[in-house]
């Protein structure tokens, strides 16, 4: 069993792989690579990352690299089909509302520009032919949650070879294959109001694990980081939103979505995504879909 | 507005779309990964180009395969003209294949039925402006302290470089409105099993966000 762990995207990130060897240093060694990377580009708290030298030329179309092209056009995707729950131009408002602190330096970023307000997703316009991206109003994207998961995907694809291996980003987890005794993976859903608590255990294989929740990184109003990106203020009917899918950009994107949309309308989105989840109400009231159970 | 026109849900179109999308990234590559190929590159005395996967030790008979789930492909193939050949195209023997098909951007592939695919295109030079270092300095050996705060207070962590890795991450100085105790608790949840009774714990505590940042403010004055 091979641990590795590092600090990178504003959480500890840990890769494990049940195996050892060269080949897998090196592997564990290009999945890391790959968070940075993304993070580089991709950060809403670095001026220089691409996303935000992006956000700097509203109007016009900017070539882009194939890691941020690639997870604007699943963000937009998600946006469209969540009815835009889930929209990745809250980032302005998410930076007025206190939400600005480089994690690393813990300096206070703002954006050089400044949003129109009531802009959304639908001002993001991609050309596939020329990979370019165009903002059609001043908008700041917020890929934090399509970052973080493409990352972990991108490393997933570096470990698969190992077969039996986890990654965890902070929370958001893969777990391939089995873990070292051969079972499927045991994932506890952190309790959204009791610390150190669990409130309910997954087992899974093969499959990204992300949960949302409101006990996460507090605004100093006292509200908490997702935003109902359709009223401006934070969601309430969803204390706790997780989500298992095959890939984690798509289960950390989702799990954003439904704590916005709510249990029911949540639910039933992911029962027509045919991916699982389980949402938390803050009564602790529980939801679930119906093949969450299932083994993996 | 985005390209996408439907308004109807694509069941498992979204697993389609994104698996695709990790594909085309992947695909396409990185500078920064060069230093870890490299390494293993000389290693093994040879020097293959970091590309889709410098096949290690295959375990699985075919992993790409297995990371597009069967429910994935099977279900409404049609709406993703391409995405099976995507599917099958991902094993690293065909390199030249999938560097060729991989690097058009997988939204326009997957998600446009009407519009033409698009000509295999090739990372435009001008996609890389913002990668002012591609290779991250390692962080230097030594004990550094950084500060984190969340609602409950301050947290000064202090962060063990050791051979340019991250030996160890403890918690120096603890000035939050509980005790110090409790905060230990939660210590060895960060880096290593989060709980005796489960392999992974989802979702992030608050309390542990502030030591968090104090590591990354820790690691900064490491660089």
């Amino acid at each position: 069993m091979n641990t590795r762990t590092e600090a990178v995207m504003g959480t500890l990130v840990s890769i494990r792989v049940v195996g050892s060897g060269e080949e897998v240093d090196f592997a564990v060694e290009r999945a890391f690579d790959w968070f940075q990377e993304i993070e580089e580009r991709c950060s809403r708290f670095d001026p220089d990352s691409e996303l935000m030298q992006l956000c700097g030329q509203p109007g016009k179309p900017v070539v882009a690299s194939s890691i941020l092209y690639e997870a604007v056009g699943f963000a937009l995707t998600v946006a469209e089909e969540t009815g835009g729950a889930f929209d990745p131009t809250v980032g302005y408002r998410m930076e007025r509302r206190g939400f600005n602190k480089e994690h690393r330096s813990g300096e206070t970023v703002r954006s050089a520009h400044v949003a129109a307000d009531g802009a959304s997703y639908r001002d993001v316009e991609l050309d596939p032919r020329r990979q370019t991206i165009t903002l059609h109003r001043p908008l700041t994207l917020d890929l934090g949650a399509v970052a973080k998961g493409l990352a972990v995907d991108a490393a997933v694809r570096e470990l698969k070879p190992f077969r039996d291996f986890s990654i965890d980003a902070g929370g958001d987890l893969y777990l391939g294959g089995r873990n070292a005794a051969g079972e499927l993976w045991s994932v506890g859903i952190r309790h959204p109001r009791r610390d150190n608590e669990l409130i309910d255990t997954l087992r899974v294989s093969n499959q990204a694990v992300c949960t949302s929740g409101d006990y996460q990184k507090r605004s100093p109003d006292g509200g908490h980081h997702i935003l109902d990106p359709r009223a401006g203020t934070s969601a309430n009917s969803v204390a706790s939103a997780t989500v298992v899918a095959p890939i984690a950009m798509l289960a950390d994107a989702l799990a954003t979505a439904i704590f916005v949309m709510g249990p029911k309308d949540g639910l039933r989105l992911l029962a027509e995504m045919e991916v699982e989840g389980l949402v938390i109400t803050p009564e602790l009231e529980r939801f679930e879909t119906r093949g969450l159970r299932r083994a993996a | 507005m985005a390209q996408r026109g439907s308004n109807k849900k694509v069941a498992n179109g979204l697993v389609a779309l994104g698996s695709a999308a990790v594909m085309a990234v992947y695909a396409a590559g990185y500078t920064r990964t060069r230093s870890a190929a490299d390494g293993f590159n000389r290693s093994e005395g040879q020097a293959a180009e970091r590309r889709p996967g410098i096949p290690p030790p295959a375990r699985t008979a075919s992993p790409a395969e297995e990371f597009i789930p069967e429910r994935a492909a099977n279900p409404a193939p049609a709406l993703q003209p391409n995405l099976s050949a995507s599917a099958k195209l991902a094993p690293a023997k065909k390199e030249d294949q999938v560097a060729e098909t991989m690097t058009a951007p997988a939204m326009a592939a997957v998600s446009s039925a009407a519009a033409p695919v698009v000509e295999a295109k090739v990372e435009p030079p001008a996609a890389a402006p913002a990668a002012p270092n591609p290779i991250a300095p390692p962080w230097k050996d030594g004990t550094w302290e950084g500060w984190g705060s969340c609602r409950h207070g301050d947290i000064q962590a202090a962060v063990v470089i050791e051979n340019g890795r991250i030996k160890s991450a403890t918690i120096a100085q603890c000035l939050t409105r509980y005790s110090c105790d409790i905060i230990d608790e939660l210590l060895p949840q960060v880096a290593k099993k989060q709980s005796p009774n489960v392999d992974n714990v989802s979702g992030a505590t608050q309390s542990a966000d502030a030591f968090y940042y104090a590591v990354y403010d820790a690691l900064l004055k490491a660089k």
